[in-house]
C-alpha cells in the first residue's frame, strides 16, 4: 500500500505520554465484570474498568459525490469498517456523527477543531473516500486538536473486494501511531466448523468477517495452530485413518504431513521461532508430549508419566512448554522445560483443567476449568499462581486463545449441542462478541500480527 | 465346426435345465434358527440367509463380510464393547469380564484369524482435545489386558475418536455411559 503523505510527528510525544498510562492501566486491571450473566453484551465497557483512552472525533467521511451503485456501497462499508475497527481497538474512544451532531460545524477547519475539542476530544480523524479507476482510495488524516497539527496522514487504495482491508490498514496505522504497536485489525483467526457437513478448518478476519474454508478432507479436522510467521497452520486430521498432524501453506493451499506415525498425533503447537512443533503422540498405548523440527523425522519424547500427557502449548519465550497431564489423577495444566525437566503444576482450580494458552508477554496462562459439567475460562498468573475466573454464566466456556496483543481472548461457547466462537477482553472477561454463527464452530486460534 | 456347435447347444440346454431346476426348489424343512442369546436385540440379527439359499446344500455360501461376522459374534454375545467410569480409563470388573469373553472369541476357531480395531470413545463432558487422549488410553487399557490374556498385539489396533463420534447424543448419565467405551470392530482376517 502506498503512502503519499509525509508523516507529521508533532504532538506524538504528548499523546504517547497519555498512552503510556493507558497501557499500564490495561495491563493491571483485575476487576471482575459483574454484568456477565452468560448473555452477550454487545456494547463496550471500556470506561467501566478505568482504561485511559485516546478521545477521538470521527465526523462523517467525505465520500466523493461521483460514487454510485456498488462503489458508493463499498465507500460506506469502508467508513463503517473503520468505525468498527476503532471501536474494537480499545485504545480509541470515538465520537461519531451522532455524538458530533450537537455541534454547528462551519467548514472552517480551525473553528471546527475547537468545537470537536469542546466535547472532550483530543484528536480528530478526517477521512475521504474517492474513486481511482476501478479502485477506491481512502485518505485518513489525524490532527491533534489543541495544536491543530497533523499527526498522521495515510492513503490506502484497494479494489471493491478489498474495501474492508483498506479500512483495517488505516486503523492499524493509527493504532501504531498512538501505541507503537500493531493493532489486531490485520490479524486472522483460524477455527473449525461443521457448517459444510464435515468438521473442517476455516479462517476469518479478526472481527469475524470474511469466513472461508481452507480444508476439504471430509473427515474430522481441526485444533489448529498458527505458524508464528502467519504463513501456515498446523492441525490434526483423521482423514488418513488415525489422527495425524498436518500443515497447510496458506499461500498455495498445499497440505503436507508433519507426523502420522503410531495411532495418535494431536494438538500441534509451534515454537515461537517457527522451527519446531510440540504435539501429543501415542505409538500404541499411552499418550505423551513430543517435540520435533519441521521435518519431524525423529520426535523427542518429553513426558514419561504413565498418565495422560497431552495438549502442549509452547511458551512465548520458547523456553517452556505448558501441557495437560492426569498424573495427579485428574487433568491439570503443567509447565516444563524443553527437555521435559522442571515440571511444575500451575492449575489448582476445580478438578479438571485443559487447553493452555500463553499470554504473548508470558504473564498469564488461560485455560478451560471444569465446574460441574461445564467449563469456565480461567487465567493463572505464572508469578504468584493466582487464578481468576473470567466467565460466569449458564453455558460452557472453553478453548481460550490469546490475541497477539494479549488483550483479547477467543473462546468457544457451548450451549447444549451448539458451539460458537466468541471473543472477550482478557483482563476482566468483559465486551463479549460472537464471531461465528453458522453450524458449530470451535477451537479458534489467533494469528500473530501481520508481517509488513 | 458342426460338432462344436452341437456340443455348445447341448451344454446350453443342460445349463438351462440346471437353472430351471434351481429356480423351483422342492419344499424342505427349514432348519431351526441359530441360537440367539437374550441380550441380543432382535434388530441386530440380519436375515442374511434366505430359504432359497438353504435349499441347495452343494452351493458354496458366499464368504461372510467382516460386518456380518461382527454382527453374528455380537448377537451371540461372543464379542462386545467395554464401558468405563467418568474421566477414567481403568478397567471395571464388568469390563474385565467382557474382555475375558472377547479374548475367548479371539482364540476360538471362528475368531482366531481375525484382527481388531479397538476404538476409544468418551462422553461429552470433558474438553474435546483431552478426550481424544482419554479415548486413546481407554482403548489402550483394553488392548493391554487382552495382551495379558495371550492375544497377540499384532492383531489389535487402537484408534481414539474422543467425543467426536458419540453413540448417543442426549445429555444424561444413561447416554454418557454408552459413550464411555472401547468399541471392538473386526477389521480384517478370515
Amino acid at each position: 500500500m502506498k503512502n503519499s503523505f509525509p508523516q507529521s510527528r508533532y504532538c506524538v510525544a504528548a499523546v504517547l505520554l497519555i498512552l503510556t498510562g493507558a497501557s499500564a492501566a490495561v495491563g493491571q486491571n483485575s476487576a471482575e465484570s459483574p454484568q456477565l450473566g452468560g448473555g452477550v453484551d454487545p456494547t463496550l465497557t471500556i470506561d467501566g474498568v478505568g482504561r485511559a483512552q485516546i478521545r477521538i472525533a470521527f465526523p462523517a467521511a467525505d465520500v466523493d459525490s461521483s460514487l454510485t451503485g456498488e462503489y458508493l456501497e463499498a465507500a460506506r462499508e469502508v467508513e463503517q469498517t473503520l468505525r468498527d475497527d476503532l471501536e474494537q481497538t480499545i485504545v480509541f474512544n470515538t465520537q461519531g456523527p451522532t455524538e458530533l451532531a450537537v455541534l454547528s460545524l462551519t467548514g472552517d477547519r480551525s473553528q471546527d477543531f475547537e468545537q470537536y475539542r469542546s466535547l472532550g476530544n483530543e484528536v480528530v480523524l478526517l477521512a475521504t473516500i474517492k474513486p481511482e479507476g476501478d479502485k477506491l482510495v481512502l485518505d485518513g488524516w489525524v490532527y491533534d486538536l489543541p495544536s491543530k497539527q497533523s499527526i498522521l496522514g495515510k492513503r490506502f487504495r484497494g479494489t471493491l473486494a478489498q474495501t474492508r482491508l483498506i479500512a483495517h490498514y488505516l486503523a492499524d496505522a493509527m493504532h501504531f501511531q498512538f501505541t507503537g504497536r500493531p493493532s489486531l485489525t490485520l490479524t486472522t483467526i483460524a477455527f473449525q466448523s461443521d457448517r459444510d457437513g464435515f468438521q473442517e478448518l476455516y479462517l476469518m478476519d479478526y472481527d469475524g468477517r470474511n469466513q472461508r474454508r481452507i480444508s476439504g478432507h471430509k473427515s474430522t479436522s481441526g485444533y489448529s495452530d498458527w505458524s508464528p510467521a502467519g504463513d501456515a497452520i498446523a492441525y490434526m486430521s483423521y482423514f488418513n485413518g488415525p489422527p495425524g498432524i498436518y500443515y497447510v501453506e496458506l499461500e498455495t493451499g498445499k497440505k503436507l504431513p508433519i507426523y502420522g506415525e503410531g495411532v495418535l498425533n494431536i494438538s500441534p503447537s509451534f515454537s515461537p521461532d517457527g522451527r519446531s512443533i510440540a504435539f501429543a503422540h501415542s505409538s500404541q498405548s499411552n499418550v505423551d508430549v513430543y517435540r520435533c523440527d519441521r521435518t519431524c523425522t525423529q520426535p523427542l519424547r518429553l513426558t514419561t508419566s504413565r498418565a495422560i500427557d497431552t495438549n502442549p502449548s509452547w511458551s512465548p519465550d520458547g523456553q517452556q512448554i505448558a501441557f495437560t497431564s492426569s498424573r495427579s489423577g485428574r487433568p491439570n495444566i503443567y509447565v516444563m522445560s524443553l527437555d521435559g525437566s522442571n515440571v511444575r503444576r500451575i492449575s489448582f482450580e476445580g478438578n479438571y483443567n485443559d487447553g493452555a494458552s500463553w499470554q504473548p508477554n508470558g504473564t498469564n496462562i488461560a485455560y478451560s476449568s471444569r465446574e460441574g459439567n461445564k467449563f469456565r475460562i480461567a487465567v493463572t498468573n505464572l508469578v504468584d499462581l493466582k487464578t481468576k475466573i473470567l466467565t460466569r454464566g449458564p453455558d460452557s466456556y472453553e478453548e481460550a486463545s490469546y490475541s497477539p496483543d494479549g488483550l483479547r481472548l477467543l473462546f468457544t461457547l457451548r450451549r447444549g449441542k451448539e458451539s460458537q466462537v466468541y471473543v472477550m477482553n482478557a483482563d476482566d472477561g468483559s465486551d463479549w462478541r460472537q464471531l461465528t454463527h453458522q453450524g458449530n464452530s470451535s477451537a479458534a486460534d489467533w494469528s500473530n500480527f501481520k508481517q509488513k | 465346426m458342426n460338432m462344436d456347435r452341437k456340443w455348445i447347444a447341448l451344454a446350453a440346454l443342460m445349463a438351462l435345465l440346471l437353472v430351471t431346476a434351481c429356480k423351483k426348489p422342492e419344499p424342505v424343512v427349514t432348519p431351526p434358527p441359530p441360537p440367539i442369546t437374550e441380550t441380543a436385540p432382535p434388530t441386530d440379527v440380519k436375515p442374511e440367509t434366505t430359504p432359497a439359499d438353504l435349499v441347495d446344500a452343494t452351493e458354496q455360501k458366499p464368504p461372510q463380510s467382516l460386518q456380518e461376522i461382527q454382527a453374528e459374534a455380537e448377537a451371540a454375545g461372543l464379542l462386545g464393547d467395554v464401558f468405563f467410569d467418568f474421566d477414567q480409563s481403568d478397567l471395571r470388573s464388568d469390563a474385565r469380564e467382557r474382555l475375558d469373553k472377547n479374548a475367548r472369541f479371539m482364540q476360538s476357531e471362528n475368531g482366531k484369524n481375525l484382527t481388531f480395531t479397538v476404538e476409544g470413545h468418551c462422553d461429552e463432558r470433558g474438553t474435546n482435545e483431552y478426550n481424544i487422549a482419554l479415548g486413546q488410553n481407554r482403548s489402550a487399557t483394553a488392548v493391554d489386558y487382552l495382551i495379558s490374556l495371550g492375544i497377540s498385539r499384532s492383531r489389535l489396533r487402537t484408534i481414539s475418536y474422543g467425543e467426536e463420534r458419540p453413540f448417543c447424543t442426549e445429555s444424561n448419565e444413561a447416554c454418557w455411559q454408552k459413550n464411555r467405551r472401547a468399541r471392538f470392530v473386526i477389521s480384517g482376517g478370515n
